[in-house]
């Protein structure tokens, strides 16, 4: 087997499509981050609530697909507000002063998110479930040298810069926008300014989880839906989101885009049956030589 | 309450006497154990006892790096993999079933490679802890120990999706430890072992380091305690832990090794029991473990139908305790044991300061 040019970018251009999701799920995780000080452990369920939001409006409802995306991120937004309200909001108010030395919210986090998988369970239950979307109007790519790019992929790679954009203007040029990064900033200084610092917090996880769904949707035709997705893909997002700096957005997506692409050359080239376990080799590598990142400012460390 | 306050009187008048004399009558206070469950009970409950043994032992190794340590944790149950799969591999026959890796070293030689290789596989996995912290630090553990249970279902060598058959079981002489009841007395004595050196290590010089650096590292550093050092060093003590427990998971009967013994449930489950048992009590770990190996054990097999849906609730209900208890008894069980300690040390106290009051006068 020699070496082929064409495969490998079509390796790289399948990298970079899926990495952009992982990408998209490893902003919200940062925007979690940034603004609660706290790592969601449970972001990987929400990315799954989404992705079945999606399936049940999709196919059950007969929504069409963009529609059923954007409603899908809506559900999942006010369930991870509604989980943030009444669960973590106990821990966050103490102030950092938990007394299990900071574990408090991972294994919260951890918990809830083995709670959530089974709450899923309840609903759908364990079959891989297909995600049959109609994307006829999506014209299929053709790059030179015979690689031909689905509509799927195509269609993610749209969203997904859109979705950037919007997240972008939304953070730079909007008032909320504006109050986010005040509260990400230092909290206290927020609430003397006159912010309501409970309202933006709920704010940022909403749009935190809406991210995670959306991503959710996006993978649905790609691969198929299944209760069990979250896990792997909060791994491989937290991969992301650490190898571009943890906190920075533009780092999100370009660590989402190198884990992408070294998986899938990794795939390719090394071996198949072990996809799954690069993305964490790349975290290690990443966090050895530079653990705050790509693109990370000097890490913000909780003890 | 006065019952409780008698007892521990009691095993403190003991430790007066000699330092080790309290352990050398619970151990043979433990020993008639499985000859009463037998006979009272059933055979099977010997097994559940036995697995409570490794569960507590998992429990107060990880109570090491969290709890005395502060460092946060989460792939602990990879390094129980890695110890069970070595001594497991290592024990095995060669040319064994499904292209299963074996070199047939006896079970003796087995379990102290596996503790070893494991104590080093928790150097690697506390390396990351030398420049990170909080999050960082459980995402790194936490993908090192998942990528271990990955690698093992997917390398045939290791026994991939079929697992690990015929394990040997340990032997002395001529008498193999194959059955439930000479296997208590093994993992027993382990168990028992590891919470006393678990208390050896909290008195000692060590285990102070370990406290300082959890209360503050800065100021740890500035006491002159070489701060990379003993992080690294609660790994390896906590990996050793989990190594033994490993092996010897490995080679109770009936043999049998799968990838599916060190999912994210038994993490969950392992994590349940430091937090009931309070982080950083070992008396609470090992409360916490027995009461949590007991729940694991009898919800295990627990499915009710929802929808014409098997519904197993095990991991639902293991999820939301943890987040309750988090929420509302942080402390957990050992924050009990703590109060109940001040109390006791206030009464007495405040007694003597009595009693010395009216001899004054």
């Amino acid at each position: 087997m020699g070496f082929d040019l064409n495969s490998f970018l079509a390796f790289i251009i399948f990298g970079v499509t899926i990495g952009v999701v992982y990408g998209i799920v490893a902003l919200g995780i940062s925007l979690i981050y940034s603004g609660l000080d706290i790592v969601h452990f449970a972001h990987g369920e929400m990315y799954m609530f989404g992705a079945f939001f999606g399936l049940v409006l999709a196919d059950n409802v007969g929504l069409p697909y963009p529609v059923a995306l954007v409603g899908a991120m809506i559900i999942t937004a006010i369930v991870g507000m509604s989980v943030e309200r009444v669960f973590y909001r106990r821990l966050t108010r103490a102030g950092g002063g938990y007394t299990v030395a900071g574990m408090g919210m991972i294994i919260c986090g951890f918990g809830m998110s083995v709670a959530m998988v089974n709450v899923a369970y309840f609903i759908w239950g364990a079959e891989a479930e297909p995600f049959r979307a109609n994307l006829d109007y999506i014209p299929r790519l053709q790059f030179p040298g015979d690689i031909e790019v689905p509509e799927s992929y195509v269609l993610t790679a749209i969203i997904s810069v859109i979705l950037m954009i919007g997240l972008h203007y939304f953070l730079r040029y909007t008032k909320p926008g504006l109050a986010v990064r005040a509260v990400a900033h230092n909290k206290d200084i927020a609430y003397l300014m006159g912010i309501n610092v409970p309202l933006m917090i709920s704010l940022i996880f909403g749009v935190a989880c809406a991210l995670a769904a959306a991503a959710g949707v996006l993978i649905g035709p790609m691969q198929s839906v299944q209760v069990e997705m979250g896990y792997l893909m909060l791994m491989k997002a937290f991969a992301a989101a650490v190898v571009g700096g943890f906190g920075s957005l533009p780092g999100a997506i370009i660590g989402g885009i190198m884990v992408g692409v070294f998986e899938n050359l990794g795939a390719a080239y090394i071996s198949a049956s072990h996809k799954d376990i690069y993305a964490f080799l790349l975290l290690i590598l990443v966090l050895m030589v530079k653990p705050s990142g790509l693109f990370g400012v000097e890490a913000k460390v909780k003890a | 309450m006065i019952v409780l306050s008698k007892l521990a009187d009691l095993f403190e008048d003991l430790a007066k006497r000699h330092r080790l004399l309290p352990w050398l009558i619970a151990y043979v206070l433990l020993l008639p154990l499985p000859f009463v469950l037998a006979g009272l009970f059933n055979e099977y409950l010997i097994d559940l006892v036995n697995r409570i043994c490794l569960f507590i032992l998992l429990a107060v190794g990880l109570n090491i790096v969290k709890g005395f340590c502060g460092q946060v944790t989460v792939g602990h149950i990879g390094l129980y993999a890695i110890g069970a799969v070595t001594s497991a591999v290592l024990s095995l026959e060669p040319g064994g079933f499904g292209g299963a890796l074996g070199f047939g070293w006896p079970v003796w030689l087995s379990i102290p490679t596996a503790v070893l290789v494991t104590a080093f596989a928790g150097l690697i996995i506390g390396l990351p802890s030398v420049r990170l912290q909080g999050a960082y630090l459980a995402l790194a553990t936490l993908g090192l120990g998942e990528s271990v249970r990955i690698f093992i279902a997917v390398t045939p060598a290791l026994g991939s999706s079929t697992g690990l058959m015929m394990i040997p079981a340990p032997s002395v002489g001529s008498f193999t430890l194959d059955s439930f009841t000479s296997y208590y007395y093994i993992v027993m004595t382990a168990a028992l072992l590891g919470i006393y050196f678990s208390f050896s290590i909290l008195r000692s010089a060590t285990g102070r380091a370990f406290q300082a650096i959890r209360e503050d590292t800065t100021a740890a550093a500035v006491n002159g305690i070489n701060v990379i050092q003993y992080k690294l060093l609660a790994f390896v003590f906590s990996a050793v832990y989990a190594g033994l427990a490993g092996a010897l998971f490995a080679h109770m009967q009936p043999g049998y090794l799968h990838h599916n013994n060190f999912t994210v449930i038994e993490m969950v489950t392992l994590l349940l029991m430091v937090v009931l048992g309070g982080i950083g009590n070992v008396w609470g770990g090992v409360i916490g473990a027995i009461v949590v190996a007991i729940a694991y054990d009898q919800t295990k097999d627990l499915v009710f139908y929802f929808m014409d849906r098997p519904i197993v609730i095990q991991p639902l209900v293991f999820g939301l305790s943890m987040v309750l208890l988090v929420m509302f008894m942080p402390r957990g069980i050992g924050g009990w044991i703590e109060d109940f300690q001040r109390n006791r040390r206030f009464i007495r106290r405040s007694e003597e300061r009595l009693s010395g009051s009216t001899r004054n006068t």
